[in-house]
């Protein structure tokens, strides 16, 4: 068993959205919805043409934290929400009664409603597409043109993102909450 | 078997159940009722073919009207038990002829609240089969919505054991009736009060708020029932009654207003993100202001002051504005919760951020929401019409 995690250099984020993409081809995410399950944040470049202030703009890749705390799976009445043998939060969506708590629980907004099978989704680190067939990799990290994503396991010492987290400072997202996030802004 | 022997009930004849005295106020709640009831089924025959796209809810913004009425319903429900558990629970005399219309009106609003939360909820039936199978222990919603299907089942069997005058087991189980439903309750609030990521939430204060507003909510409802069964001619023992529960409502209407104002000034206090920016937008706001102060608490509160609890006739008319304002407490408790966007970053994704999430509520929401009201109103006229909710002058009056 392992204890997947991603650090992202996110200062190497061109925004091409090619994580985007390949994420949603993967899972079958729905023409339009946008910021479903992955996205990019982009902070607009400051200032008026022509004086723009070109270092003023950044993209910050984000998606499900995989907290190891996670709100949305301490608040769903059904269980439908879980750890699996991975670490990773996953949606079991026979079990999912759509009350969507787990939407209001969640600091980072990444749960959706999926209008296929009408249940709340979120990112698995494609477990169902390449984690059970013994990859170890996921969509929008191996589509990645300038490798902003490392994805491993952190209980792997040998790992290269176990190896990058031990060398290189980095931060998650909202810490103060205690959710414990397993994706790792590198800094 | 014949049926009025487990359960004595006034047989009626289809003409009997619908006939009443032509007035202008009971022909006005009849259209009323009727009018309310078919909104309702019109909005849930759109629910029941576009889903929850016929809503306004967002991904931002999951929770809507909805979720607030059903709110407003369980903490009716709630507020009906506690306030007749003065009587035959805490022994205080004049509330001890209440018991039956109070559970009765209990059961009836806790019944309309799973109306309306039926379709909110994505998956009803779904829910039923994995709260038994797949319990989430650590979730306030599994232990709200199982408390309170067994606080249902403890005010049924109070309503039988008082329409059956066996007094000993309608005090057993109104005792376990006002503590499951207490439980219950203040996990509702909990719902909301557990929310870490939510900061304008999070903490004590709703599990609390969720308890005191019941009461007042019990209060005003009381006011409308026992206004509409005697038409504002009170017999002395419903007169005495409704000056006591004048007099508590002043008092807990006095203690919900401190709640408040300590509430907004901790919230404010220090300047927290997400937390003081939405109090602030919350307290100035029309809905907060003429809402919730004025119509829920200001009016009912100065009329209960100026007449030291006397004007009982003219509560009766405060408590309609009383709803109305427990309503809009409701709608801000749902709506506030969710203002504050989670990530901030998405706003970067915007040339103009917006500060806010936004949410109107569509019309099919509206029509099974303030619908629902109407399905009350109907069960209400049944439960009138097939049981005796008056109270008897033996036995404590119950």
């Amino acid at each position: 068993m392992a204890r997947y995690g991603m650090a992202l250099d996110y200062k190497s984020c061109i925004n091409c959205k090619a994580c985007e993409s390949a994420c949603k081809e993967e899972n079958g995410i729905l023409l339009g919805a946008d910021s479903h399950r992955i996205w990019v944040g982009v902070k607009e470049i400051e200032g008026v043409f022509p004086d723009l202030s070109i270092g003023s703009t950044s993209f910050e890749p984000s998606q499900c934290q995989q907290c190891d705390n996670a709100p949305c799976q301490e608040v769903c009445p059904t269980n439908a929400t879980y750890y699996d043998d991975n670490g990773v939060v996953r949606v079991n969506p026979d079990q999912c009664i759509l009350c969507t708590y787990c939407m209001q629980a969640c600091p980072y907004d990444a749960r959706y409603i999926d209008d296929r099978t009408l249940t709340v989704d979120k990112c698995n680190f494609c477990s169902d597409t390449r984690l059970m067939n013994g990859e170890t990799t996921t969509a929008c990290q191996a589509t990645c043109p300038t490798k902003v994503r490392i994805f491993g396991d952190l209980d792997d010492p040998e790992s290269e993102i176990s190896q990058v987290l031990k060398a290189r400072e980095h931060h998650t997202l909202k810490t103060h909450l205690g959710t414990k996030p397993k994706l790792y802004y590198l800094t | 078997m014949d049926l009025n022997k487990i359960l004595p009930y006034n047989k009626h004849t289809v003409k009997s159940f619908f006939s009443f005295d032509f007035t202008v106020l009971n022909i006005f709640m009849f259209l009323l009722s009727i009018g309310l009831v078919t909104a309702m089924f019109y909005g849930i025959g759109v629910y029941l073919i576009h889903g929850h796209h016929a809503y306004g809810v967002t991904r931002s913004h999951a929770w809507g009207l909805l979720i607030a009425m059903y709110v407003f319903f369980v903490v009716s429900s709630t507020g009906l038990c506690i306030m007749s558990s003065l009587g035959h629970v805490f022994n205080i005399k004049e509330f001890q002829i209440i018991g039956k219309r109070a559970i009765a009106g209990a059961i009836i609003m806790i019944l309309t609240g799973f109306a309306v939360i039926a379709f909110e909820i994505g998956h009803p039936v779904r829910m039923v089969i994995y709260n038994v199978l797949t319990p989430g222990l650590t979730s306030a919603i599994w232990w709200m919505g199982t408390l309170y299907g067994l606080y249902l089942f403890f005010i049924i069997l109070e309503f039988f054991f008082l329409n059956n005058k066996i007094h000993k087991y309608s005090k057993i189980f109104g005792l376990a009736g006002l503590i499951v439903g207490l439980a219950a309750h203040s996990n509702l609030g909990a719902v909301f009060g557990f929310l870490v990521s939510r900061p304008v939430a999070n903490g004590v204060f709703y599990p609390l708020y969720f308890i005191l507003s019941a009461m007042v909510t019990g209060s005003y409802l009381l006011f409308l029932m026992y206004g509409w069964r005697y038409k504002m001619k009170f017999p002395p023992e419903v007169e005495k009654f409704m000056i006591t529960l004048a007099q508590v409502l002043g008092l807990l209407l006095a203690i919900l207003m401190f709640f408040e104002i300590w509430r907004a000034l901790t919230h404010l206090y220090g300047h927290m993100p997400e937390r003081a920016d939405i109090m602030l937008h919350m307290i100035t706001s029309k809905n907060f202001l003429i809402g919730e102060v004025l119509l829920g608490m200001l009016i009912p509160f100065v009329i209960i002051v100026y007449s030291k609890g006397r004007a009982i006739k003219a509560m009766v008319y405060a408590s309609i504005t009383g709803m109305i304002g427990i309503f809009w407490m409701r709608y801000d408790l749902v709506h506030d919760t969710q203002l504050a966007p989670m990530l901030k970053l998405k706003i970067h994704e915007y040339v103009a951020a917006p500060g806010l999430v936004e949410y109107t509520p569509t019309a099919v929401e509206w029509m099974i929401s303030i619908g629902a009201i109407g399905v009350a109103f109907m069960w209400y006229y049944a439960a009138d019409k097939f049981f005796d909710l008056d109270h008897s002058t033996d036995n404590n009056g119950q």
